[in-house]
């Protein structure tokens, strides 16, 4: 079968998740969680191998360095948040990177998940494309830290708000911490949804987190033993 | 139908989109040339803020493209996501396991980066009033 065929059922499925939740603004219809268990239903039924797949709808794929690099123009455009709101961005992202490491490695040991696995979502706080290239570079499973960062956007979108409620956070650079730091780019779509400086701080705050999940995750896994 | 001005939305976003792929790729030869110990993509995203920052590259030239990769971001990770199908003998054996890892790990996370963030920032606040 012609290679593009793949290549056109993933961008066909993808696009009709999106009218799908826009028509009904169901949060678990969300393009994230539909597009993939949709693809994974049709394979599953077809028998068709992922491999088989990839080589047509891996041309996907090669868009990711793209848009990571995309990112500097985010950065660039929101320079000036960023610079009025530094220390609390820089303390709130901070802190949540490292906790995200910690957290995700310490829970999957008390769940005595496997080595691998546990790397795996060491650093899925991390927007995809920065999570995969750590997994990457600690001895992940690059495809396990791509689930497991959608996941992470999912919960995301479901706790965020209430966590906001909960703990009461009224203020734009509270919201947009929280949400940036937990959950990348789904938390950013979320704190769009208070406004637009919630929004920025949060693609601030996703920048940050990404950075310090870089730098941070080797040496704390070594240092967890 | 396209109208023109369409037409050249679409033209300048799709060849905002190439340059922006170039430059991802030269970013890649320039880390493995140089054996950096950085991902390619981040290489390119300090690279290509430099440049904005001392104007070489003018922000026009990459807006649009950017706009359109950073919206549609998801659509490049389905393949990746879809891979999972392969691992059904690890879902079946720690799947909720998994899940359960990041639904409270990323509770922790919110609760700690909102407070710290809230905390610092009305430090700040007070501080500037005071």
């Amino acid at each position: 079968m012609n290679a593009f065929f793949w290549l056109a059922v993933t961008v066909a499925v993808y696009l009709l998740a999106k009218r799908l939740y826009r028509v009904f603004g169901k949060i678990y219809l969300t393009p994230l969680l539909v597009t993939p268990a949709v693809l994974i239903a049709i394979l599953l039924c077809s028998g068709v191998s992922f491999d088989n797949y990839d080589k047509g709808a891996g041309w996907l794929s090669d868009l990711v360095e793209p848009a990571t690099v995309a990112l500097a123009v985010t950065l660039y455009k929101h320079i000036d948040v960023l610079r009025k709101h530094a220390p609390a961005i820089a303390a709130g992202a901070g802190c949540g990177a490292v906790s995200a490491i910690v957290t995700s490695v310490g829970l999957a040991r008390l769940f005595d998940l496997q080595p691998n696995v546990t790397d795996s979502l060491a650093p899925r706080s991390a927007t995809t494309p920065i999570a995969v290239g750590v997994s990457q570079l600690v001895g992940g499973i690059p495809t396990v830290t791509a689930v497991a960062t959608l996941i992470t956007g999912l919960f995301g979108l479901l706790m965020g708000p209430p966590i906001v409620r909960a703990l009461r956070m009224r203020t734009p650079v509270a919201r947009g911490i929280l949400l940036g730091t937990s959950a990348h780019s789904a938390g950013i779509s979320k704190a769009l949804e208070y406004d637009a400086a919630t929004g920025s701080i949060a693609t601030i705050a996703m920048m940050l987190t990404a950075f310090v999940t870089l730098a941070a995750t080797p040496w704390i896994l070594s240092l967890l033993g | 139908m396209l109208n023109m001005r369409q037409a050249l939305h679409w033209g300048k976003t799709a060849a905002q989109i190439a340059l922006l792929v170039a430059f991802a790729k030269a970013a890649d030869l320039l880390v493995a040339w140089l054996h950096a110990p950085v991902p390619g993509s981040v290489a390119g995203i300090a690279l290509l803020f430099a440049l904005l920052k001392l104007r070489i590259l003018r922000l026009e030239w990459v807006e649009l493209g950017a706009k359109w990769l950073l919206a549609e971001m998801l659509l490049f990770f389905v393949p990746a996501a879809v891979g999972i199908v392969d691992y059904g003998s690890l879902i079946a054996a720690s799947g909720w396991r998994i899940v359960l890892t990041i639904a409270a790990s990323t509770a922790i996370v919110m609760i700690v980066s909102g407070w710290v963030g809230g905390r610092v920032a009305a430090g700040r606040e007070r501080k500037m009033q005071g």
